[in-house]
């Protein structure tokens, strides 16, 4: 029971971190809001099915709506602006969120939270939900769209030079990324089954940026798999309280000396990537 | 035919004139050259034209329409296409990569079909492939396609650069001084390949360059900038003997 809790957790996680790999990982652009996101999406399921009686898979649907639509939102205004101004808009944006389920408490319960939702989502929708995102985000990956997000990362100038229209672009990564990030937030509500305001803070969309780059920027794989070992890791050893942090700590600050392309430097696992190094050896 | 006509533009950094009421006239496939002193403004004159910066008086035609206000990336797609004078390649992405990147605007799929891989994904690509080392091996770079750009000679990305640009299906090619850094042995080979390539194409091209030999032997017209002020144009016969140019490059006679 325990085993699968955490495991289910740890896929949740996965999800937010699919999430941010096409924008932080591709695109170089670091959001502090995701946090906002999450939110956004499990208040959006979570009213939609408790206070307006909509069907499961509509408030899901909602919820991703929702998140793309206030990704574009906040997108439009900040992403014209250089990179480091677009992190602190996105550390109010949560922040704002934050205050906003405080203080709309008719709708939100408030501080209290919402609970009382039936749990709807367990271990096969989760998993589910990861080799749909993956699938999509790879193939995002291997042609135009990927391309694109890596020469705007490499090089703005060059890369509106080429043709690509880069503030377009930018806009299109963030709505698809808040969208992953509110449908990981729907999935969590409907999991956890209770959401409050700080359920998920600042720091956290730190760490999933901090996940992103020990797993390799250009491998989706390196990602996956250190998101894994990071959130189960962060269960299994609760009991050393602190000192797990420590630990992470040292372990990222190690892969970043050693391996700075991440975990699998950039390789995807592919089975016909594995069968050649196969062969390789 | 008449294909760029430029009048009269200026661009102030702060209290800086880079550039000052430049003006030119470009015919199709001609192949042109724009010399001066250092910080005479000539990359300054790429920038606007391409629209990395924008004009702060002045007009730009291009093929007779009025693109001053036009953003970069609508200029790169009718036909301006430019290198850079520090190389500008994408590091992260293959040299492939590095060219199907310029041909993304032109690509016909859409962003839903693409997250579903659909068919008509699959052979797009398969035909962006196709030119795009259809394009490498015209260069003679067919070999390189899956290293990374910062792991080839120099000369080589230079190459490659040249390649790029012809992956936009350019009108008009900007080349910020192509022979900076080359040998002896490699300019006389990029002269060639800047003919080849104008021919081959019908081109236009527009060419910003220190090295005389190179200007004097390809251009049929050029332009002399000296503190973001045109001061000469004409033949390259004409310039070599015009005294204002002499005086822009060795100082006034004692």
């Amino acid at each position: 029971m325990f085993y699968l809790k955490v495991l289910e957790i740890t896929s949740l996680y996965t999800i937010l971190v699919l999430g941010v790999y096409l924008m932080t990982g591709l695109t170089g652009l670091f959001s502090l809001g995701q946090g906002a996101f999450v939110s956004i999406g499990a208040y959006t399921a979570a009213i939609a099915y408790m206070n307006f009686g909509a069907p499961f898979p509509l408030a899901l649907a909602l919820a991703v709506i929702i998140g793309a639509i206030l990704g574009f939102l906040v997108g439009i205004p900040t992403l014209r602006l250089r990179r480091d101004y677009f992190l602190l808009v996105t550390f109010c944006l949560s922040e704002m969120v934050r205050a906003a389920l405080l203080y709309l408490s008719q709708l939100t319960g408030g501080a209290l939270g919402m609970a009382g939702m039936p749990k709807r989502v367990g271990l096969p929708l989760i998993l589910g939900s990861i080799v749909v995102i993956t699938f999509i985000t790879y193939s995002l990956k291997r042609s135009r769209f990927g391309r694109d997000c890596i020469a705007i990362r490499d090089d703005e100038l060059a890369a509106s030079m080429m043709g690509i229209n880069v503030y377009a672009h930018k806009i299109k990564v963030f709505m698809i990324s808040s969208a992953i990030t509110a449908y990981g937030g729907a999935l969590y509500a409907f999991n956890i089954l209770f959401i409050e305001p700080n359920l998920f803070n600042w720091l956290e969309s730190a760490k999933l940026i901090i996940i992103t780059f020990v797993g390799g920027l250009n491998s989706i794989a390196g990602v996956i798999i250190a998101s894994t070992i990071y959130y189960s890791f962060g269960e299994f050893f609760r009991f050393i309280d602190v000192w797990r942090d420590v630990l992470l700590a040292v372990v990222v600050v190690l892969v970043i000396i050693f391996r700075p392309g991440g975990l699998l430097q950039g390789l995807e696992l592919l089975p016909s990537k594995l069968r050649a190094m196969r062969r390789g050896r | 035919m008449e294909i760029l006509r430029v009048e009269g533009i200026s661009k102030h950094f702060g209290g800086v004139v880079a550039l000052e009421g430049f003006s030119m006239v470009q015919q199709e496939n001609q192949i042109t050259g724009i010399i001066g002193p250092n910080g005479a403004g000539k990359t300054t004159v790429f920038n606007l034209i391409t629209g990395a910066t924008p004009v702060d008086h002045g007009s730009i035609l291009f093929m007779d329409r009025e693109i001053t206000k036009l953003p970069a990336h609508r200029r790169a797609d009718q036909g301006i296409a430019r290198t850079f004078q520090n190389i500008r390649l994408f590091r992260n992405l293959s040299v492939l990569d590095n060219m199907k990147v310029a041909h993304d605007m032109k690509v016909l799929y859409t962003l839903w079909e693409e997250m579903l891989r659909l068919p008509r994904v699959g052979k797009q690509e398969r035909r962006i492939d196709e030119k795009a080392r259809h394009f490498l091996a015209y260069l003679g770079l067919e070999r390189f396609g899956d290293q990374k750009p910062h792991n080839l000679p120099y000369g080589i990305q230079r190459r490659l650069e040249l390649a790029r640009t012809l992956m936009t299906e350019p009108r008009i090619l900007l080349l910020d001084e192509p022979a900076a850094g080359l040998n002896p042995h490699e300019v006389r080979s990029l002269m060639d390949t800047i003919r080849k390539i104008q021919e081959d194409n019908a081109l236009t091209i527009v060419i910003v360059e220190h090295h005389m030999e190179l200007i004097m032997n390809i251009c049929s017209l050029i332009h002399v900038l000296d503190f973001g002020k045109k001061i000469a144009e004409g033949e390259p016969a004409a310039i070599k003997e015009n005294e204002q140019v002499l005086q822009a490059y060795l100082g006034e006679e004692v």
